[in-house]
């Protein structure tokens, strides 16, 4: 997947970046509108991260630049304001999802990974990953070709591991990912622990690899063999 | 008391001592107007009679000036000082009794010395004086009605726009977006007045509006850096040489960020609602919105191992998802974070309220402390503005919520209507 970064703030930028560049991914970024259209200008992407306070402008340029030329790339926009408002201008012209600061990295690869698989949908909706096959259109997963019930939880979670592979995703990323960050995270500690434990038995139960791995004291990495 | 009042009672008050002392002056000014009158023509009938007793041949006594009360008294004083005095007068032709003034002096005739004392009637005075009197007190009546006519009308009139001034400072506030109207009046002192609150409540406004613009600038602001600090965290427990004591430290580091970040929001949502800046309403099934609740704090209720009793029927209520959203996590995660182990919960929708009731520590709560921003009980982990944000949620959509302990039940009444 060809991505593009536009985000003003040189350490969020950075770190985005390195984050997205593997899995065979390819990311670029800019830091600015005029590099951004720029670029746009020249190549094109598969999704575009676009941070709406930009040095030089409202990222929703971008977001009117991509409409005018009647381009297909996904975009996932990112901001610090959540203002409703602000979520609609974005979304009515062309955003594909909405991102608030602050985010993990985790959550912003499966957004991420997530608005692109709607935008491919047509081609393919069924997620192949070794011996598990999950059809993010009937929320169904099969492993080994046999279907294996999740719950609504076990399910999201196994799609966050697998944008998120061989990555160690901290509980507290994956708490907000479950339950919103509105929740407080004590509170819900215990239950990831629960659902992990659940996932990784049905998963091996149906004759798959034990691909989750618990990281002492902060999270979990689904470990791709 | 009102200001008309006090102007009345002070003009009415003043006039009516003013015009008493007056009446009594004029009143004996009057009088003594009218005594020199009479005095002055009885001195004329002395003199008449004198010259009468004094060139007639006839005695004094017989003489009678048209008609006149004179007395000839023969007397052996040799001196008597002329003096006027108030006496009765008899009216032969009425045969009564009237008011009279009289003179008495001693004259010399034809060797002989006389008393002579002259009356006259004083009825014309006295009728004239209760004429005078009459319209005077005409007057006055006259005079004080019409004060305070004027004072109720005139003044009332004058002082309207001080009133409709007074009403729009007493309507006027500080989250609204109308800004105080001035009004034009021909009263300098109101213009003036008008201008001095126009430009005093435009300053306030702007201080105000400055002021939660700059909570929510900074609290946008403040996200930026915190979105690095956990994008940081993130890519440094990659890191597979880290010690499990760095990653208990890195992991509080996180749940720092995460409170950073759930207060920063409810600020933002707080300034949001003062802003009126919330404008998503829609019509939501309450019932539905508190059945989605129930499914969501399943796990940490059953954790607990609470029992939820609820007895929902249909209501819609008009508001935005967003806020009623996080009106019922909080209300819910309060329910179920201050609850006991193997406590209750209790919800109710009727038409017109939501009752959430839930068991937990045997005391009540500081009513006047519960929404309060940032106080929050001791052992609780939340933010110091879940309560606050629930109140002001309520107060957005003109609910009323109120608190109560009965029943060793913590519990919270929102009146829909």
């Amino acid at each position: 997947m060809k991505i593009l970064v536009i985000e003003d703030e040189q350490g969020l930028r950075e770190n985005i970046t390195d984050y997205l560049n593997s899995d065979g991914n390819i990311c670029e970024s800019c830091s600015d509108l005029a590099g951004a259209l720029e670029k746009l200008n020249s190549y094109s992407y598969d999704s575009i991260l676009l941070d709406i306070g930009l040095p030089d402008g409202e990222g929703f340029a971008v977001l009117n630049y991509l409409k005018a030329q009647d381009r297909n790339e996904a975009v996932l926009i990112i901001s610090a304001r959540n203002s409703l408002d602000d979520k609609l201008t974005g979304l009515n012209i062309g955003a594909d999802d909405y991102l608030t600061k602050p985010f993990h990295l985790a959550e912003l690869k499966a957004r991420l990974m997530a608005v692109f698989r709607r935008k491919t949908l047509n081609t393919t909706h069924i997620l192949h990953f070794n011996e598990i096959a999950i059809d993010v259109l009937g929320h169904n997963v099969v492993i080994n070709d046999q279907p294996v019930a999740l719950t609504r939880k076990e399910y999201d979670m196994l799609l966050y591991f697998l944008a998120n592979k061989n990555r160690v995703i901290s509980k507290t990323a994956l708490a907000e990912h479950l339950w919103g960050d509105e929740m407080d995270m004590h509170d819900n500690f215990d239950f990831i622990y629960t659902h992990i434990k659940n996932l990784r038995k049905k998963i091996l139960d149906a004759g798959g690899s034990d691909y989750l791995k618990s990281i002492y004291g902060i999270g979990y990495k689904f470990v791709a063999k | 008391m009102k200001l008309s009042h006090h102007y009345n009672k002070a003009s009415i008050l003043t006039s009516l001592a003013v015009l008493l002392v007056g009446a009594v002056i004029y009143f004996f000014a009057i009088n003594a107007i009218g005594n020199s009158q009479l005095d002055k023509s009885l001195a004329q009938a002395l003199s008449e009679a004198e010259e009468y007793a004094r060139s007639s041949n006839q005695s004094p006594q017989r003489y009678d000036l048209d008609q006149d009360h004179v007395v000839f008294l023969k007397t052996d004083a040799w001196f008597l000082k002329r003096r006027f005095y108030d006496t009765t007068y008899r009216n032969a032709r009425e045969n009564r009794l009237e008011a009279g003034r009289a003179v008495e002096d001693l004259i010399s005739a034809k060797q002989n010395n006389y008393k002579v004392i002259i009356t006259v009637s004083r009825e014309g005075t006295q009728y004239l004086i209760g004429v005078v009197s009459m319209i005077t007190l005409a007057l006055l009546t006259g005079l004080l009605v019409v004060l305070f006519l004027i004072n109720k009308y005139v003044l009332k009139g004058l002082w309207q726009p001080f009133y409709q001034t007074l009403n729009e400072i007493t309507a006027f506030n500080l989250a609204d977006d109308s800004l105080f109207k001035r009004k034009a009046s021909k009263v300098d002192e109101f213009s003036q007045l008008n201008q001095a609150i126009c430009e005093m409540s435009g300053r306030v406004k702007g201080d105000y509006q400055n002021l939660k613009e700059f909570t929510e600038n900074v609290s946008h602001e403040l996200m930026t850096p915190l979105a690095v600090a956990t994008t940081k965290l993130d890519t440094l427990i990659q890191d597979e040489t880290l010690s499990s004591g760095q990653l208990d430290q890195l992991q509080d580091i996180y749940l720092s960020i995460n409170r950073s970040t759930r207060l920063n929001q409810s600020l933002l949502l707080l300034t949001k609602l003062d802003n009126h800046l919330i404008k998503d309403d829609e019509r939501l099934n309450l019932k539905a919105c508190l059945l989605e609740k129930t499914v969501q704090f399943q796990e940490l209720q059953q954790a607990k191992n609470i029992l939820l009793v609820s007895e929902l029927k249909d209501q819609e209520i008009i508001a935005s998802k967003y806020l009623i959203d996080i009106l019922l996590n909080n209300l819910f995660s309060n329910a179920i974070r201050h609850n006991i182990p193997n406590g209750e919960i209790s919800v109710s929708l009727t038409e017109d309220r939501l009752i959430i009731k839930n068991a937990g520590k045997r005391s009540a709560l500081d009513q006047a402390q519960i929404f309060e921003r940032f106080k929050r009980g001791k052992d609780s982990p939340g933010t110091g503005l879940g309560l606050t944000l629930v109140k002001r949620i309520c107060q957005y959509y003109k609910f009323e919520i109120h608190y109560r302990y009965a029943d060793e039940l913590h519990t919270f009444i929102i009146n829909l209507r």
